[in-house]
């Protein structure tokens, strides 16, 4: 803990709305407490606005403990910030120096549309999980919890992927804005557990095909989606969507 | 005056649900289409419940306030799920479950509705698993479980520290499943701003498309709450910025009885306080007290690092004071001793307003390795908000508000005492009493949200012929009208008081007087205070920007404003029960040893007030609590 | 949901430039070892390629190769396009610290297409340009030799072709190991000694290129 106070200079993305072209704005920032998390220093910069008149930055966050995925926010060209696995709720001040200028703008994408200055439409990673993101059981026709052991090794793996939070910084971090990442952390999380792996054929099929629908960009190998991930989610994943893909298109009838 | 028929089911305590089941009258699968009903939420409660009635086939709506259903406040809990497996061997069953609850809950709650809820909680965990929930398992491919703070029985089942992200997931991957089929349409960035009740029933909701600013309108024959908990009243809590307590505000003033308002637990196991600006506390997960120990110096005024102070200057007062659940003493209790220490001056860190969480011995026993295995997501999230090793040096914790008990009051069938509104979650009062223990707020959300809407919703919508309407109707444009007034009227203040600051003004009110512990002269106070401060908030607050437009200020205004009322109910409830029981703590009402003396013969009833009109006093109705099986007792944790 | 042919979907696409890359990768890592026969003698060196051009199956390994070659460049121009369609605005800074990337893996497009218009004007440099003629033991052949030494006197050339292979070596640095993963072999286990492998071919490719321009301009004495 310290009482340290830094200033800053905020450039910042600003969009009134979907329709309108957006610019830079360009805010000073006094005595933020090193112990602030990024966000609070919005909140901080947000209230000056207000007291002053103006209109405060529309941005996103929820649960501010790195768990929701709702915090987007690209800084300085990170997605959550510079460092890993850390969503930019948990980013905290003390990370940046005294007199630092930082460059904050919304996770771009053609499928995140901008709605309002950092905020952005990420309901296509909805749609993707909706066209087979789960597995087909209704309630009620469940058998016993224990009456398919899984092995410790698979489950450990499908809840790594399934620690995503969706917050679509993969996207954001990615030159041609693949959801890649996203999509294949589902696909892993289900398909390695012998609950998912019924449908796994479908579910693939069925999830990059709405992938692609919406326009997300292909994946070029690059690594910026895992190293931006809050989750740390691997790139192992993609590679387990590519063969899963590759053997269900031969498959399909 | 309410009418508060509890509709409890005659016979047996272990037979009551599933002769309630048979009795209850069915929709028949072809009709279910031709009835609609409206979703507010979509957490643990209003995912699984969207979910298992359009898998019924009933024609779903549901509204989230966020930009995907999967952002959810029950995403945020950590510690994990009950259910009655009994799969370790160590003496559980649906009765223990059922009794720990009540128990745990200081026999506030009803005996019917709990017992069902540990019935189920094993249907629960196969659903969940069918599902892809990536429950901990061992070596053997079977599931793990760990202990719980309020139970002798390790009955909680877990994900990692992320048991509700994944319980969340596989509800809104049920649910989207539902939405690519169609029959779920899905608004999100909606909230819901008024209920709309037409011949006395819930007919429908009004929401603001928050993108755009429209005030919308949407019909249904049946609606449902699942809009969690109202903490955020305190400003700083463990809830997520987003949540509010405008759905069930709102409902309450359309005459839903609201049950238990004061009935706020307190979580022991939060980060403390570190500065002005600080915008939401976090939660440690409970299950870091079964390995750690809890302890603050035994002199007042301490002033060395905790690495040197010896072991015989520290109290390990929850050790010390209830030796056989030790650390793992439920919530309210652990909470209050830890203001105790505070208040009495052996506080610890800068603030002194914390205790120590030590794994020193933890450490030793079983090496840095499990304990990372076991909390290294913890101790990491630890680290990044405080900049402290908790490996090395103690964790500093403080109680924080968490979870409100207290909610809309409903019946054996979930349905609020407006015929067709529904409350499922932590939105309604039920299951939990005065005090909820650790991971049973999921087991309920989904309880409620798999298996008992989906049964009792049915015979609500045969049972009562409903006109057909539509959004013409003008309990709905009036609605509208309303609340497009009060936006208006929002916005035209133009005072010089952010939002925030007014929240922030309203939280410490509430945390001084209707906070951990509380009595008669404080809540007199916030009795006159509250009422003063909404006052100033309508005439001096400053909303900038537009209502047809993406306008966050307005948002959090709406819901402050709404807060601003329920706040003061909170103080009714709080100044009327003058016993102490489970996070109700009355300080007129403790034992010699400061140990809270519940009042069973004048109080063992749920609280519900009813809403009279602008300016008017809530009036009390009392549903009396009858206790068939157990047998009330002082609760001990000794 | 009718799920689209596999060729047409994002994850097909890459298949195939991987898969045509495969090929590629192996076809250049020859070609350099043909070349180093430079470093034997005139008569090896004409020998082979003598052997190479008189197969009866070149035409066909010929068209094979053009095919790969233009289905690689082809599809990678695709979906660069549709890639930058699907980024819509950029980001005024590009991640970097602890979230860069490397420097290859973003800019293949780049040094792909310099990569193209060096392989064309190679060809027509060396396949389509002048042609001489040598004899051994009775067999007359092209004098490919000869043209190679006369090419590589001219130091721009020379520049230009080192600048080009070492570009080769960076498309290959990124590559190589992205073959692995397009295709799905991925795992803690293995993946570094992929990654190992792919940097060492990508160089080992590059650097034994630039043996053969390097040698003749500075080394070569007719």
């Amino acid at each position: 803990m310290s009482d340290k106070s830094i200033n800053l200079t905020l450039k910042i993305w600003r969009q009134k709305n979907a329709n309108e072209i957006g610019h830079f704005e360009t805010h000073p920032v006094k005595d933020i407490s090193t112990d602030m998390s990024f966000l609070e220093m919005f909140d901080l910069l947000n209230l000056h606005i207000i007291k002053a008149g103006g209109v405060p930055i529309a941005f996103d966050s929820d649960c501010r403990e790195g768990i929701c995925g709702m915090c987007s926010m690209t800084i300085n060209g990170n997605p959550h910030g510079p460092d890993r696995e850390t969503a930019t709720c948990q980013l905290h001040m003390r990370r940046f120096s005294d007199g630092d200028t930082i460059v904050v703008e919304p996770f771009r994408a053609k499928a995140f549309p901008v709605l309002k200055d950092l905020c952005t439409d990420r309901s296509s990673l909805d749609r993707m999980i909706a066209a087979g993101g789960f597995v087909s059981v209704n309630t009620g026709s469940a058998q016993d919890g224990n009456a398919l052991p899984v092995p410790k090794q698979d489950s450990d793996l499908a809840m790594d992927a399934a620690a995503c939070i969706g917050c679509g910084a993969c996207v954001a971090a990615c030159k041609n804005a693949s959801a890649m990442l996203f999509v294949s952390a589902k696909v892993s999380h289900l398909g390695l557990l012998p609950q998912g792996a019924v449908e796994k054929e479908r579910r693939v099929l069925n999830m990059v095909a709405q992938m692609d629908k919406e326009k997300f960009g292909s994946c070029t190998n690059t690594g910026a989606c895992e190293a931006a991930c809050p989750k740390a989610i691997k790139m192992e994943n993609i590679a387990r969507m590519n063969r899963g893909f590759f053997s269900a298109s031969l498959t399909r009838r | 005056m309410l009418k508060l028929d509890s509709k409890i089911p005659g016979g047996p305590l272990e037979q009551k649900w599933e002769t309630h089941k048979f009795q209850m009258k069915l929709v028949n699968p072809a009709n279910k289409r031709k009835y609609s009903v409206i979703v507010v939420g979509t957490g643990l409660a209003g995912a699984s419940a969207s979910a298992s009635l359009a898998e019924l086939g009933y024609e779903v709506k549901t509204f989230t306030i966020h930009d995907s259903p999967r952002r959810a406040h029950s995403i945020a809990a950590q510690g994990g799920i009950n259910a009655a497996k009994n799969y370790t061997n160590d003496g559980d069953s649906v009765y223990r479950l059922f009794y720990d609850t009540i128990k745990g809950g200081d026999f506030r709650a009803r005996e019917a509705n709990v017992y069902r809820l540990a019935e189920v909680s094993n249907s629960i965990i196969d659903q969940c698993v069918a599902q892809g929930v990536p429950f901990a398992r061992d070596y053997g491919g079977l599931l793990d479980n760990r202990s719980f703070g309020g139970s002798q029985v390790s009955r909680t089942f877990y994900a990692r520290g992320q048991t509700g992200q994944q319980l969340l997931i596989g509800a809104y991957q049920a649910m989207m499943r539902q939405v690519g089929l169609g029959t779920i349409k899905l608004f999100n960035r909606r909230e819901m701003l008024d209920l709309v009740t037409v011949d006395g029933a819930a007919r429908g909701i009004i929401t603001r498309n928050l993108v755009t600013g429209a005030i919308e309108s949407h019909v249904a024959d049946a609606v449902i709450l699942a809009t969690g908990g109202y903490g955020n009243v305190f400003f700083l809590s463990t809830n997520a910025k987003a949540c509010n307590g405008t759905a069930v505000w709102k409902a309450y003033k359309k005459g839903a009885g609201f049950g238990n308002p004061c009935f706020t637990q307190i979580h022991p196991t939060c980060i403390p306080v570190s500065g002005h600006y600080q915008s939401k506390l976090t939660l440690m997960s409970e299950s870091l007290r079964n390995d750690g120990r809890v302890w603050v110096p035994k002199k007042v005024g301490e002033t060395r690092p905790p690495a040197e102070i010896p072991e015989e200057d520290r109290d390990y007062y929850l050790e010390r004071v209830y030796p056989s659940f030790g650390n793992l003493a439920p919530r309210d209790v652990s909470s209050r001793q830890a203001k105790f220490a505070c208040d009495a001056g052996r506080g610890v860190g800068q603030s002194k307003m914390a205790v120590y969480l030590d794994f020193k011995d933890a450490i030793k026993r079983l090496g840095k390795a499990k304990i990372e295995e076991r909390y290294g997501n913890l101790f990491q999230m630890y680290e990044k908000i405080t900049d402290e090793n908790p490996y090395e040096v103690p964790m500093r914790i403080f109680p924080a508000v968490h979870y409100t008990m207290g909610g809309l009051w409903v019946d054996y069938n979930l349905m609020s005492t407006v015929p067709g509104l529904h409350v499922l979650g932590e939105a309604n009062f039920s299951d939990h009493g005065a005090n909820r223990l650790g991971a049973s707020a999921l087991m309920q959300g989904l309880a409620d949200g798999y298996f008992v809407i989906p049964y009792t919703i049915g015979d609500y919508l045969v049972g009562n012929k409903l006109p057909k309407i539509d959004a013409s109707h003008e309990a709905f444009r009036a609605a509208e009208a309303e609340a497009k007034a009060r936006t208006q009227k929002l916005l035209s203040i133009k005072g010089s008081q952010t939002v925030d600051e007014m929240h922030m003004k309203l939280g410490k009110l509430m945390w001084d007087h209707v906070g951990m512990s509380r009595n008669e002269a404080g809540l007199k106070k916030a009795l006159i205070e509250i009422p003063k401060l909404r006052d100033q908030f309508w005439q001096d607050i400053r909303i900038p920007g537009e209502g047809m437009e993406l306008n966050q200020e307005l948002e959090k205004a709406g819901r402050v404003a709404d807060f601003l009322e329920l706040g003061e109910l909170m103080a009714h409830d709080a100044l009327h029960r003058t016993e102490s029981c489970g996070g109700h703590f009355r300080e007129e009402s403790q034992t010699e040893d400061n140990e809270a003396k519940r009042d069973d013969e004048n109080f063992a009833y749920a609280g519900v007030w009813e809403y009279k009109g602008q300016g008017k006093a809530p009036e009390l109705n009392k549903e009396q609590l009858v206790f068939e099986r157990i047998h009330l007792a002082t609760r001990s944790y000794k | 949901m009718a799920s689209t042919g596999f060729f047409s979907s994002s994850i097909g696409k890459k298949y195939l430039i991987g898969l045509t890359a495969i090929f590629i990768s192996l076809f250049v890592f020859t070609h350099m070892l043909g070349n180093m026969l430079l470093f034997v003698s005139p008569e090896v060196y004409n020998g082979y390629s003598h052997k190479l051009l008189t197969n009866p199956l070149i035409v066909l390994i010929e068209l094979f190769f053009l095919a790969l070659f233009l289905t690689h460049v082809l599809y990678t121009i695709k979906t660069t396009l549709e890639n930058k369609e699907a980024r819509g605005q950029r980001f005024t800074i590009t991640t970097s610290g602890a979230k860069a990337v490397t420097f290859s893996s973003k800019t293949m497009i780049y040094h792909g297409a310099l990569i193209f218009v060096f392989l064309v004007l190679h060809l027509l440099t060396f396949k389509y340009g002048q042609i001489y003629e040598a004899t051994y033991n009775g067999v007359v052949m092209r004098d490919l030799h000869r043209l190679v030494i006369e090419v590589f006197q001219i130091p721009s050339y020379v520049v230009w072709y080192v600048i080009a292979v070492f570009l080769l070596g960076l498309h290959l640095h990124h590559g190589v190991q992205s073959i692995f993963q397009t295709l799905g072999f991925n795992q803690p286990r293995y993946t570094p000694a992929i990654r190992k492998i792919g940097l060492t071919y990508a160089w080992v490719v590059a650097i034994g290129y630039m043996f053969q321009p390097l040698y003749v301009f500075f080394f070569y004495q007719q």
